[in-house]
């Protein structure tokens, strides 16, 4: 779960690390109001969940106070990478003597606890570890270990700094890794942190991102606002009403609908698509053992979906039982009909009973069988996602 | 032979009263699964399936001599129950819930290497080894009893390949679900080098997917082994950023891409698969 800036400030400021002195903006009015009380040169800093926002002009320096308002307007008028400006964190332009990076991260090939810190700031530092890795510091740490003073100074003095300022940045190496390890993180960076013109450290930025599955022992962050959040920018709205619905998915740009089964055919389905020259319209993961409803509601995204000509349906009965999903699907059938062709195929626990229900509907009701071809067993997979790319080239007037 | 387990396992279920813990427990024993008793705390002197519940994990080793462990808990209880297994001396912990605190999946990594223990998951569908024992949930009817070991991220994709080896004839060893988490009790490298060491396996087919390091993890390991390692990576053309329901299948920024990972796999001397009908294929050219 990634925070704002604002959020991850307000963690800063909890545990002593030092923050500019900074207003959250929801309208260019109360810009206009914070720059005239201030009456000095301010940053306006967009508030989205997403890097890269000051290459995309999502941050500005306003040195006349009359301007204020012009600027912020324009920015509550951006999108940055699908994310809408919603907020902007407005803080007085600190002065700046020198630019750090400092961060905490997790090396999940080594099960440890990062901490990076170098002495060039306030740029991407995945590119610097790239370009100098040289300039980049790391001392790592087993997952339950302090993080000692003298740990915190032989960082802080790869940094670069007089002995005045080391012992100061070894306190906020100090604060940041209990943070990190207090909240659950996966990430926490001061990135710039920043050596004023008065002598000052400061946190001019914070980038942290909390696991989701930890959430729950933390209570304090809903008391401060910090909420689950959707955090890949916008949803189509087909992909909001799947998450109403519970549904992992998401929109791709091709023509055929995947209903899958579980997320990691889901994933290399697409690519047997793409083997055969077709291109999906869509990932989906149907969950473990999903219920009738459920598949109903699945394939309802697809068949209401413009963009899809066809449908490709894959189910390995693990738990879940195929009589079970021939049930759903022919449910979906008689209550909302196929408008597209769709070919689908069934193995695993009871496939050949789902077969047999499937026969049965298409004898009693064969018009709603009239686009449906369904496989058992004897079919390999990749002869239907074949089919399927069939299909669609056949719906699209044989293109 | 077999990897991990096999059919004198003694294996125990902690959170063997609880819905999914019954349900299974009664799958695992339906396919001949040695289970020999189970843990929840307080239900200790009840039995499920015949089979005696403790309290403790430490006082079902005593009495039934358990040294395998299978996990059917709330995400939120799994770092206490797997460092109480591996603590009391179990050596082979197999975490089938999903969405396992990252910090607290560390602590349990770092106790299972301290204590010499063997971790899988959490997210996992399980462990196989056909006609011999079946941990977690995954579906028996896939899998039969051969020639071939497979390690995959995932539980679908773990049928698919046993079902194509199955089909074609070559069977199972055994078939390893690593798990779809971020963090993982254990890794493709720490697995195929089991494999290398088990002579009734003469081939491996691996399955990863997006996003994560673990398969590159793998590279090492496979230009040192002798068994051939078929590779196959889910994901090639997934879009980059966008999550791909396994918390861990997102490529984030250059890391993680499908691609790379098979193009470094095969530079290791893997032999690359784009679908399942090539497994087969491979496996015939290597003489298997």
């Amino acid at each position: 779960m990634r925070l704002y800036e604002y959020e991850g400030k307000e963690l800063f400021a909890k545990f002593n690390i030092p923050i500019p002195e900074g207003r959250l903006a929801a309208s260019s009015r109360e810009v206009e109001a914070i720059a005239t009380e201030w009456n000095k040169p301010i940053v306006l800093k967009s508030q989205v969940l997403t890097g890269g926002r000051g290459k995309a002009g999502g941050v500005k320096v306003v040195e006349n106070t009359y301007d204020a308002k012009a600027v912020a307007e324009k920015l509550f008028e951006m999108k940055i990478k699908g994310f809408p400006v919603e907020k902007l964190l407005v803080e007085p332009k600190l002065n700046i003597a020198r630019e750090f990076y400092l961060g905490v991260t997790i090396d999940r090939l080594n099960y440890r606890l990062v901490v990076i810190a170098s002495g060039e700031g306030g740029v991407d530092i995945e590119e610097t570890a790239e370009k100098s890795p040289e300039k980049i510091f790391r001392k790592s740490f087993e997952c339950d270990q302090e993080l000692y003073k003298f740990d915190a100074v032989e960082i802080a003095k790869k940094l670069g700094l007089d002995s005045d300022h080391v012992k100061q940045a070894a306190q906020i190496i100090m604060n940041l890794y209990s943070l990190f390890k207090k909240y659950d993180a996966k990430m926490a960076e001061i990135n710039p942190l920043v050596l004023t013109a008065r002598g000052q450290l400061i946190a001019a930025d914070s980038r942290i991102s909390l696991d989701d599955d930890a959430v729950f022992r933390h209570a304090d962050l809903a008391e401060m606002g910090i909420e689950k959040r959707h955090e890949e920018g916008e949803m189509t709205p087909r992909e909001q009403q799947a998450t109403e619905w519970g549904i992992p998915y998401l929109d791709l740009d091709g023509n055929i609908g995947m209903f899958p089964g579980g997320a990691g055919f889901g994933i290399m389905g697409n690519d047997f698509i793409h083997y055969y020259g077709g291109k999906p319209a869509n990932f989906m993961d149907s969950g473990g053992g999903p219920s009738p409803e459920r598949l109903a509601k699945m394939l309802v995204l697809l068949d209401e979906n413009p963009n899809v000509k066809a449908i490709f349906g894959a189910r390995f009965g693990g738990i879940s039982r195929c009589d079970d999903f021939a049930k759903g699907v022919t449910m979906f059938l008689k209550e909302h009909g196929l408008s597209k062709p769709m070919v689908c195929r069934m193995t695993g626990n009871m496939w050949q009973e789902g077969v047999r229900l499937f026969d049965e509907a298409k004898k009693e009701n064969p018009e709603l069988f009239e686009h449906f071809e369904f496989h058992g067993i004897e079919t390999p997979i990749e002869e239907i996602s074949k089919r399927a790319v069939e299909l669609a080239r056949e719906a699209e007037g044989g293109k | 032979m077999a990897i991990l387990v096999n059919k004198d396992s003694k294996v125990m279920v902690q959170g063997i009263t609880g819905g999914a813990g019954s349900f299974h427990t009664k799958r695992m024993l339906t396919y001949g699964t040695n289970i020999v008793g189970g843990t929840t705390p307080g239900k200790g002197g009840q039995t499920v399936e015949g089979k005696p519940v403790f309290d403790l994990v430490s006082e079902c080793i005593e009495a039934t001599g358990a040294d395998t462990s299978v996990i059917f808990l709330p995400a939120r209880f799994v770092m206490e129950a797997a460092i109480e297994a591996i603590r009391a001396g179990i050596k082979f912990v197999v975490v089938i819930p999903e969405h396992i605190p990252i910090h607290d999946m560390l602590r349990v990594r770092k106790e299972a290497v301290a204590h010499g223990a063997t971790v899988l998951g959490g997210n996992t569908a399980g462990i196989i080894s056909p006609g011999q024992a079946n941990l977690g949930i995954m579906p028996d009817i896939a899998f039969t009893p051969g020639r071939v070991g497979t390690v995959s991220r995932s539980g679908s994709i773990t049928y698919y390949i046993a079902d194509t080896l199955t089909r074609s004839g070559y069977g199972e060893t055994t078939c390893v679900g690593l798990g779809g988490d971020p963090i993982l009790g254990s890794t493709f490298d720490e697995i195929l080098w089991m494999f290398e060491q088990d002579d009734e396996s003469k081939a491996i087919v691996m399955t990863g997917e997006i996003g994560g390091v673990y398969e590159e993890r793998a590279c090492d390991t496979i230009s040192k082994m002798k068994t051939p390692v078929i590779a196959m990576i889910g994901g090639i053309f997934a879009p980059p950023g966008k999550r791909m329901g396994h918390a861990g299948a997102i490529v984030e920024g250059k890391m993680g891409t499908a691609k790379e990972k098979l193009d470094v796999l095969t530079e290791a001397g893997a032999h690359p698969a784009k679908t399942f009908k090539d497994i087969p294929e491979i496996l015939k050219k290597l003489g298997v």
